[in-house]
């Protein structure tokens, strides 16, 4: 077929095309069956558009190497049929963005190719999840970081393609930190090697030999499907100085029965007030200890593991401020290769933590201690935050220096306050920032999160402009940084570039460049040069 | 309950991050045993999950699509065995995947959408009381020369209920027998309907078939009640199920409370009335049947109201399962080593059997068993024992067919009142 011969962008895909998807795999593992189809076509998750359902794709190919999914990228191009690649695919920004795409569901490359003990990497297909690399590497000895959409999600979909920061920040950096080789196939199906895989030098590295395109496949926050297909990644390991097992009873996160290991430990660290606070969170970035760490807001966390409670909490004036009054906290695991080494960053903790008028507390509020130490190490809790309400959504927070996180959170909880009076979300005591430390505290991740019930017609419709108010505080009030805003597409970029250096024009050149028809499905990234302001 | 728009709020409440396809994520030992639903692992598409099954049920509901053949087939390919609804709940208090699926499977049959074979069942149960459609004068055959009461004639202090399976499956009636054998170790008297059982229904109502349930049910409490019986025994994990949960779900409580043969054993073990003796040495792996485990969790009632407001004792998450009387009695006879899977307790792998797929998915439900009984070869054990007389049916079905390609692999499927009664009568 020409290029005069093919249909516009987005029209319904061709018998012809059908046929060849179902002559490049088995044609069992391309299907236009409309039930099917619906089953990826429902994402509440993560869009502020009311409703379930998102663009139902016109049809869905599962590969199973890495030659079938160019083949299936070289039939799109033919036919000018948009894709969109699909791993765990929790959330809107995994589905179609657009009529008529071709949903790429990479279940079926699901293995650990290689893991090098000595060198500390591992080799992983798309459909591999966080639970299940962590689960074969602790008896290595070894461990890896966790994203903070959590263990059941795919980390070379985070590593190449969306955020990246999790409880492990604090000692293991953020996703694109660890993310190694990378085999890509462009949008236009040709396959590229990234760093040293791509001169034939093993996984070791992301920037050569060979071509070193980590902030163009990536960005700062993610394409999400929008600059082509990742089929295999290589990641970065962290040493493991706990059990190779750890044996328990139970299936919430927060109510597993198990004692913790030897030379670990979990505590709340709470402080008086926000100045503190902050100088804490500096001074532990600065000591250069803790294996995990998180603010996990105590409304949230009680409303994961104790939702009768929390129920009453919120009704009660006096068990209101109780809470509030543990506001500025932060959970920290230490874990030592040694006693001594436990040891030590033990009382660096303690001085930190009494430097700055703090208390190290028991974190029983939030579940038992043994639960919740697990919790952060597996990251099992993330998809707790359901529980309360049955969706939540991210406003403001942005990864920033620490100071200008801390701002963010206290913007989001002042504006969240007008969303909760407002009824446009559900009342979680206000302070729900999560706020994670990276790069030995040089930066902050948080977010303050909105919780609410997509299933509820009011706070659905009025999600939209709960999310366009936080997006523009992000300006008004010159917070620093995107949040959250990124995920709306070209439109949040074409509002918050232009004050933030016009990051969108170089966005959009690249996106251009790889991919100029735009049919690596861009609704979550940035549409091309061909496109901009359909 | 057969009202699939009840179950809106269930289906629209999906998040749809895919852990009803995983074990908890707590839970998770290694990557090649980490998922935890067979249709999902068999048939890949989203669709298949217990996510994608919510997914599809609401796009009937919402016109998207009908609810045709297709939409029906993809609910019958699923043993129902509920792992979806633990690895659910471990985060969500307001979704039952199964029921909702039940509801689908209800509409199908409304819409005459049902599978064949499920139809035959029903009528086989219709006609005969049992759903193979063997004579009902069989029924007692089993228990020929056992020392147990007509519970039609005589009052009895336990009903014991055999079910279709142990009463019409020549290669496990040994343990109905051995069953027998335990419940009559307690002194009590120990009764049986014979001819009269009825199947309990339970297969009916989980293809679809869910009117079906009311005249099986309204059999069982009418025996239950006339027997005097302090208590009504099964063997059978999916009678207890039925007994335990499905019927007061469906407002047919029975008037005396179910007990499992094993948590009667285990009673009988703390009491010192077990004399266990030394059987022949073996590994042990134990399966937890789906009925017995997470789907026996007791029926907590109906929550009328959104269930987003449903307080969390009323969390059905499988933790009120029958997990610990059947190890307690495997762990006390001697000569036995007791060895876990990775997937146990309320995030077993199924055997393939339920749901209707051993009828109407041979291929399914027999790759379904095989996948189980690669996890018990993992452990190195001898023996896989069970509680269900249709998980052992399935198991040496899925064994056999593997001995069929040349895998000569060998493990012992047993039922575990056997494995007792072999260590009760073993020479001291």
């Amino acid at each position: 077929m020409s290029a005069q011969d093919a249909p516009p962008i987005g029209a319904p895909i061709s018998d012809d095309a059908l046929a060849e998807l179902r002559d490049a795999l088995d044609a069992r593992r391309v299907t236009n069956e409309p039930h099917i189809l619906d089953s990826y076509a429902a994402q509440p998750f993560h869009k502020a558009e009311p409703g379930v359902w998102i663009h139902r794709p016109i049809a869905v190919a599962m590969p199973e190497t890495t030659r079938e999914v160019q083949a299936i990228v070289a039939i799109c191009n033919r036919h000018q049929v948009r894709f969109k690649a699909l791993t765990t695919g929790w959330g809107a920004h995994a589905g179609p963005g657009f009529d008529n795409v071709l949903q790429v569901d990479m279940r079926r490359m699901n293995r650990i190719l290689d893991i090098d003990v000595r060198n500390r990497t591992i080799l992983v297909e798309p459909y591999v999840t966080c639970a299940q690399i962590q689960a074969e590497l602790m008896p290595l000895g070894l461990n890896l970081h966790i994203h903070g959409a959590g263990s059941n999600c795919s980390p070379l979909a985070s590593a190449t393609s969306h955020m990246g920061m999790g409880f492990s920040s604090i000692s293991m950096g953020y996703m694109p930190r660890n993310m190694l080789g990378v085999e890509w196939v462009l949008p236009t199906g040709e396959l590229l090697g990234v760093g040293s895989c791509g001169s034939d030098a093993g996984w070791v590295s992301p920037d050569g030999p060979g071509p070193s395109l980590r902030g163009i496949l990536r960005g700062w926050a993610g394409s999400d499907g929008g600059n082509g297909i990742f089929t295999k990644c290589a990641l970065k390991l962290y040493p493991w100085s706990g059990p190779a097992e750890i044996d328990m009873r139970g299936t919430n996160p927060l109510e597993l029965d198990l004692e913790i290991p030897p030379h670990n430990g979990i505590w709340l660290c709470v402080f008086p007030d926000a100045e503190r606070y902050e100088d804490a969170l500096y001074a532990l970035g600065d000591a250069e200890i803790g294996y995990l760490q998180a603010k996990l807001a105590p409304g949230l966390a009680m409303a994961i593991g104790q939702p009768d409670l929390f129920k009453r909490v919120v009704n009660d004036e006096r068990m209101r401020a109780t809470v509030d009054s543990m506001r500025f906290e932060f959970l920290v695991v230490l874990q030592g290769h040694s006693r001594g080494r436990f040891e030590y960053e033990k009382k660096v903790l303690e001085q930190v933590v009494a430097d700055n008028a703090g208390s190290m507390q028991d974190p029983s509020l939030f579940g038992s201690a043994g639960s919740l130490w697990w919790a952060l190490v597996r990251n099992s809790i993330a998809p707790g935050m359901f529980r309360p309400t049955g969706n939540f959504y991210s406003t403001l927070g942005g990864d920033e220096a620490v100071a200008s996180a801390l701002r963010q959170d206290l913007a989001g909880m002042r504006l969240k306050e007008g969303f909760i009076a407002d009824g446009a979300c559900a009342d979680d005591l206000t302070d729900n920032a999560h706020t994670l430390l990276y790069e030995n505290g040089q930066f902050a991740h948080t977010e303050e999160l909105v919780l609410f019930d997509h299933r509820d017609p009011e706070q659905a419709a009025k999600l939209k402009a709960l999310s366009d108010t936080a997006m523009r505080a992000i300006v008004s009030e010159r917070l620093g940084g995107g949040g959250f805003s990124f995920f709306a597409g070209a439109y949040a970029h074409d509002y918050l570039g232009p004050n933030i250096d016009n990051y969108h024009v170089w966005q959009r050149r690249v996106k251009t460049a790889l991919d100029l028809q735009d049919l690596s499905d861009s609704k979550y990234y940035i549409d091309s040069e061909k496109n901009e302001g359909d | 309950m057969t009202d699939l728009e009840a179950y809106r709020s269930d289906m629209e409440g999906c998040s749809r991050c895919c852990n009803c396809k995983w074990i908890p994520l707590s839970q998770i030992k290694s990557r090649r045993y980490s998922q935890v639903c067979p249709s999902s692992q068999y048939y890949e598409f989203h669709a298949y999950s217990g996510s994608g099954k919510l997914n599809v049920a609401l796009s009937t509901l919402d016109g998207r699509t009908e609810f045709d053949e297709t939409a029906a087939a993809i609910m019958y390919s699923c043993t129902m065995c509920g792992g979806c609804d633990v690895g659910c709940k471990s985060y969500r208090n307001d979704i039952d995947l199964v029921d909702t699926f039940a509801a689908a499977r209800a509409r199908a049959v409304e819409l005459g959408h049902y599978e064949v074979e499920h139809l035959l069942l029903v009528e086989n149960m219709q006609k005969q009381n049992n759903v193979f459609g063997r004579a009902r004068e069989e029924r007692a055959d089993w228990a020929e020369g056992l020392a147990l009461i007509d519970a039609n004639r005589e009052e009895v202090d336990v009903l014991f209920h055999v079910g279709c399976r142990y009463s019409y499956d020549e290669t496990q009636r040994e343990g109905a027998r051995a069953a027998a054998r335990l419940l009559l170790a307690t002194g009590l008297r120990v009764g049986i309907s014979g001819t009269a059982e009825s199947c309990c229904g339970v297969r009916a109502y989980e293809t679809g078939f869910q009117a079906e349930l009311a005249n099986f049910a309204d059999d069982m409490i009418s025996r239950a009640r006339s027997s005097g019986a302090e208590y009504v025994a099964v063997a059978c994990s999916d009678c207890f199920g039925a007994f335990n949960v499905t019927y007061p779900a469906a407002d047919k409580a029975l008037p005396v409370p179910v007990r499992h043969v094993t948590e009667i054993a285990a009673d009988l073990l703390d009491s010192g009335r077990l004399d266990l003796r030394p059987v022949r040495p073996r590994r042990v792996t134990y399966h937890d049947p789906c009925n017995l485990g997470r789907k026996g969790h007791d029926w907590q009632g109906t929550f009328e109201g959104r269930k987003i407001d449903r307080p969390d004792h009323m969390r059905r998450d499988g933790r009120g399962g029958r997990y610990s009387a059947p190890r307690r009695l495997v762990e006390a006879i001697p000569g036995v080593e007791l060895i876990e899977m990775e997937r146990t307790r309320e995030f077993s792998w199924c055997c393939g059997a339920g749901g209707g797929c051993l009828e109407a998915r041979p291929e399914f439900a027999i790759a379904t068993a095989q996948e189980r009984i690669e996890e018990a070869l993992s452990t190195g054990a001898d023996a896989m024992v069970t509680s269900c007389p249709w998980c052992i049916h399935t198991f040496r079905e899925g064994l056999a067919r593997l001995h069929d390609e040349g895998d000569d692999r060998q493990i012992e499927i047993l039922d575990v009142n056997l494995l007792v009664t072999e260590s009760l009568e073993a020479a001291s």
